[in-house]
Parts: C-alpha cells; sequence; structure tokens
C-alpha cells in the first residue's frame, strides 16, 4: 500500500502520514467512516434527482440533531412558561431570532470542522493552550452535567403523567441511551437518534389542537407586539431563558465533533449548511407550535409560574383532552432522551479531545473506553440525582438556562477567532458579512448575560435602563 | 509489534483500498493524532482574552450571588 502524496499546502498540514514501517496505520475508526463516505461518494457521481435527495439524506444529521436536541426538556418548558405567561405575541418572532442566531452560530461549526476535522475542544487546546483548553472542557462538562439532570427531571415528569415510578422512568431513559450506543457506528447512532429526534414536532398537532388565532400570530411576527406588562425583569428573565433554550455551549461542540466524526468534508459545507438550517426551521416549528399549545392558559388565565412538564400537560387537558395533553407528555419525553443521548456525547467528544484519547462513535468499545465510559457516566450520574427526593427541580431548570448563557459569550469568541484563523481556515475564513453577523449574535448575548448580572447585583440600576 | 500494526493485520487489502479511496488524507485517525501549533495572539486577540477573564469572574460571581440570595 502506498501512502498519499504529501502536499504541502499549509504549514499546518504537513503532519506525518507514514508509521514506522512507512506505511499507514488504518483503523477500525477509517474503515467504519469509509464505508459511509463510500456511499456519499455514489451518490454524488449520480446526477439524478432522486441520487441529490439521496445525498441530502446521507449528509444530514449533525445539524438537525443539534438543534432539535437543544429543544430539550428545559427549553420546551421555557417556551411552554412563555406561552402561559405571555400567549401569542412578542415572544413569536423572539423565539423565531433565536433560532436564526441559533443558525449564524452552528454554521461556523459545520465549516471550522470540515476544514479543519477537529473537534471544538481539540482546537482551543491546540489553538489557545491547555488553560483555554481545560477551562472549555471543564465548564462545558459541568454545563452538560446540570443540563442532563433537567433532562432526566423532564423525562421522569412526562412519564410521570402516564403513572410511571420515577425509579423506571430513568432507567428507561438510559436504557434508550445504551441501545443508540451498542452498534458502535456512527452512522446507526445518528439515525437512531434522528428517528427519535423526529418526535419532536409532536408538539405541531398538540398545538394544531388548541385551534390558535392564526391572524394574532401573524400580526405578532410582524409587530412583535403584544409584549403583556410591558418590559420588566420578568421579561428579560424569560428572554434570557429563551435565549438559552436555543443558543448554548454544547451545541458548538457538538456539532463540529459529530461533522468529523460523520467525516463530512469542505465539498460537504453546503449540504451541512442545509442540514443546519433544516435543523433550526424544525427546531423553531417545534418552539413555537409548543408557544401557541400553552398560550390558552394565558388567555384563561391560569398561573404557570412553577409549572413542570406533566403539571403543563395536566393544566392543558381542559383545553385539548386527554389524547392531546398525553401527546405534550411524549413530546417532553422525547425532548428529554434526545437531548440526554447529544449532550452527554459531547461530553464525551470534549473530554477526549482535550485529554487525547479516542473519541469517535465508530470505535469498538475496547479501543474506546473512557469514551464510552464518560458518556454513559455523565449520564447515568445525572439521571441518579434525579432520584433524589425533594430536589428543587425547578429551580435547577433555571439556574441552568441561566449559566448557559453566561458561558456562551467565551465559546463564541473561541469560535469566531478560530473560525477567522487564517492558518487553520486557508480560503473557508469567514467572509465580512458573515462576521458582522456573527458579532451582531456575539454582542446580543453578551448583552443578555450582562443585563442579567445587572437586574441581580443592582435591581436600580436595571430600573433606570427601563426595566421595573 | 505496534498497536497500530497490529490492528492493521485485521483489515484486509479490500478495506485499505476503500480507506484510501474514500477518505481525504486528514480524516485519517493516524493524522490527526497530529496536533495543530499554538497560535501566536497579537494585541487586540490577547486583549479578548483578558477581557474573556475578567467577564467570567463578573459572572461566576453574579451567578453564586443569585444562588446564595435565593438559597436565604
Amino acid at each position: 500500500m502506498r501512502p498519499p502524496s504529501r502536499r504541502q499546502t499549509d504549514s499546518l498540514s504537513n503532519a506525518p502520514v507514514e508509521t514506522v514501517s512507512g506505511e499507514i496505520a488504518i483503523t477500525h475508526e477509517d474503515v467504519d467512516r469509509a464505508h459511509d463516505r463510500a456511499r456519499v461518494s455514489d451518490a454524488r457521481a449520480n446526477k439524478s434527482l432522486f441520487s441529490r435527495v439521496y445525498l441530502v439524506w446521507l449528509l444530514i444529521g449533525p445539524g438537525v440533531l443539534v438543534m432539535l436536541g437543544e429543544n430539550d426538556g428545559p427549553s420546551m418548558l421555557s417556551y411552554a412558561a412563555t406561552g402561559s405567561r405571555y400567549g401569542i405575541g412578542f415572544f413569536i418572532p423572539f423565539v423565531l431570532l433565536t433560532f436564526i442566531m441559533a443558525l449564524v452560530v452552528q454554521e461556523m461549526t459545520v465549516r471550522l470542522g470540515a476544514a479543519t476535522q477537529r473537534g471544538h475542544a481539540e482546537l482551543i487546546f491546540d489553538r489557545f493552550g491547555p488553560f483555554w483548553g481545560w477551562f472549555s472542557m471543564i465548564d462545558l462538562t459541568i454545563g452538560n452535567f446540570l443540563t442532563l439532570i433537567t433532562e432526566f427531571i423532564a423525562i421522569r415528569a412526562g412519564l410521570g403523567f402516564f403513572g410511571v415510578p420515577p425509579w423506571v422512568a430513568v432507567l428507561s431513559a438510559l436504557a434508550v441511551l445504551y441501545l443508540a450506543l451498542v452498534s458502535h457506528r456512527y452512522w446507526t447512532w445518528e439515525r437512531l437518534t434522528l428517528a427519535a429526534a423526529a418526535f419532536n414536532l409532536i408538539f405541531v398537532p398538540v398545538a394544531l389542537l388548541t385551534h390558535p388565532h392564526w391572524r394574532s400570530v401573524g400580526a405578532a411576527l410582524i409587530t412583535w407586539k403584544p409584549l403583556p406588562g410591558g418590559f420588566s425583569k420578568d421579561t428579560l428573565l424569560i428572554m434570557l431563558a429563551d435565549i438559552g433554550a436555543t443558543v448554548t455551549p454544547w451545541m458548538l461542540f457538538f456539532q463540529q465533533s459529530a461533522t468529523v466524526d460523520k467525516g463530512l468534508t469542505k465539498r460537504d459545507i453546503r449540504f451541512g449548511r442545509i442540514d443546519t438550517a433544516l435543523g433550526a426551521a424544525l427546531a423553531a416549528a417545534a418552539a413555537i407550535a409548543t408557544i401557541l399549545a400553552a398560550a390558552p392558559l394565558f388567555t384563561r388565565h391560569m398561573s404557570a409560574e412553577n409549572f413542570q412538564a406533566a403539571e403543563f400537560a395536566q393544566a392543558l387537558v381542559p383545553v385539548i383532552g386527554r389524547w392531546g395533553a398525553a401527546l405534550f407528555a411524549l413530546g417532553m419525553i422525547e425532548a428529554g432522551i434526545v437531548a440526554s443521548i447529544t449532550i452527554s456525547t459531547s461530553s464525551a467528544y470534549a473530554f477526549g479531545e482535550v485529554a487525547r484519547r479516542p473519541h469517535s462513535l465508530n470505535i469498538p468499545w475496547a479501543e474506546g473506553k473512557a469514551f464510552y465510559s464518560v458518556l454513559f457516566l455523565c449520564a447515568a450520574g445525572a439521571a441518579a440525582i434525579v432520584l433524589i427526593p425533594g430536589l428543587p427541580l425547578v429551580y435547577v431548570v433555571l439556574v441552568v438556562n441561566v449559566i448557559a448563557v453566561l458561558a456562551m459569550p467565551p465559546a463564541l469568541v473561541f469560535l469566531f477567532m478560530l473560525v477567522n484563523d487564517k492558518e487553520l481556515m486557508g480560503d473557508l475564513v469567514s467572509p465580512r458579512w458573515a462576521n458582522a453577523l456573527a458579532s451582531c449574535v456575539v454582542v446580543l448575548l453578551t448583552a443578555a448575560g450582562v443585563l442579567f448580572g445587572i437586574s441581580v447585583v443592582a435591581p436600580r440600576w436595571f430600573e433606570f435602563l427601563g426595566g421595573h | 509489534m505496534t498497536k497500530a500494526k497490529k490492528e492493521r493485520i485485521a483489515f484486509d487489502a479490500s478495506e485499505e483500498q476503500l480507506v484510501l479511496a474514500s477518505l481525504e488524507r486528514d480524516q485519517l485517525t493516524e493524522v490527526k493524532k497530529h496536533h495543530f501549533p499554538r497560535r501566536r495572539l497579537k494585541g487586540f486577540q490577547v486583549f479578548v482574552l483578558w477581557a474573556l477573564r475578567i467577564y467570567l469572574l463578573f459572572m461566576i460571581a453574579v451567578v453564586i450571588y443569585q444562588v446564595w440570595s435565593s438559597a436565604h
């Protein structure tokens, strides 16, 4: 076997290919990925319409998963709380805007992954040093672990609606997570998780059962009104929670690592964008549907401030009936399960990248003990905590979303610097318009975090700024 | 015999050909083991990283305060 020629393209791509014997060491991971890529090459070679559609089918995955994965338990709870407190109005276009922000950010991870073939944590470690590398990983791990707790809360609450005991609910979710992994193939894992994620759209029929006033929805999308109660600290908190529900650090780490693990190359970036846009559209539809589904609680003046997933479903029974409420509860279960799979995977990817251990869903158990252990133990630890009696679950949900918002600016700054790193990206550095858009998103998210800080530390300043 | 060599023996020639034909050079696991060099940061980039450190300290204080005040 002859090694491929060494192309002297730039100073960062001259890593030696040969092993000591002068040959390339092929790994199990390479073989699995090559099978997936061979199907892509075959589909690309055929120019028929069917082949084009098949090519899209082969190349979608990380974008849809990350967007629907972020429509997780606390996010859907946050959207339901938004609908029940503010009805149809300001928050419909606002949530749409947050998904556009997510699309702008996630597109950068596709380019970065395809151009460098490295995960986000690994690039931060390599390019900015061990301090920021370990910081990013620890920050991500803590944030992910807290978020995982909330996913199992959603699963427990959702299954609780059907009378399933908490320990059975939690064990069932862990079993699903394990089953998705058991093939040790990225492709199988991705397709199983995509199938589960499709159920996120269950919130659309739930919303239709409430017979939304479509003219009000249209008017809200154009005018961004009404905003009952005006702009206040509570409104800001809900806005922060909705931002936290859409743009979070784990998404950057997950999509970049999944892009690499799937084997997307520079040639596939266009499809990566389609994948991400499709995911954003589906996730936005599910999020807005959840707001619409819970909006009748606002018009009926039902206080839903401290509702959990199952309580929302119970409260909706008079509006959409038992079957509709059951669908809502099922949606919460799905949201928790898919997110627990994707979030624990992002922790495992980041760990493997920073600790220099094998990190791929294509590696067998014997090679990837550390990777799979981190993945499963994170989920199992969070699941165990949920079973502790008397845990302030609603408070945990709020803290998670706030932490996600606070941790986002550093993650975005690193993404921004990496995607503009000409040595890494070559011709794929962000164009000026993309940088302008990304800068707006970074500034907006940072401002959201700082405003929240002011509202907590110095409420009087906040009142001066316009809150009350 | 190295671990990599032992593993390679498990794959037949057709699989090796498939890997070489289907994967780009920088997608190979062996290549990915080599890391990118540290970036040399310039003035504004150093400033941004310091601003990040300050931001984090401030925000961590805010979150701790919020947790503490809620607990009391």
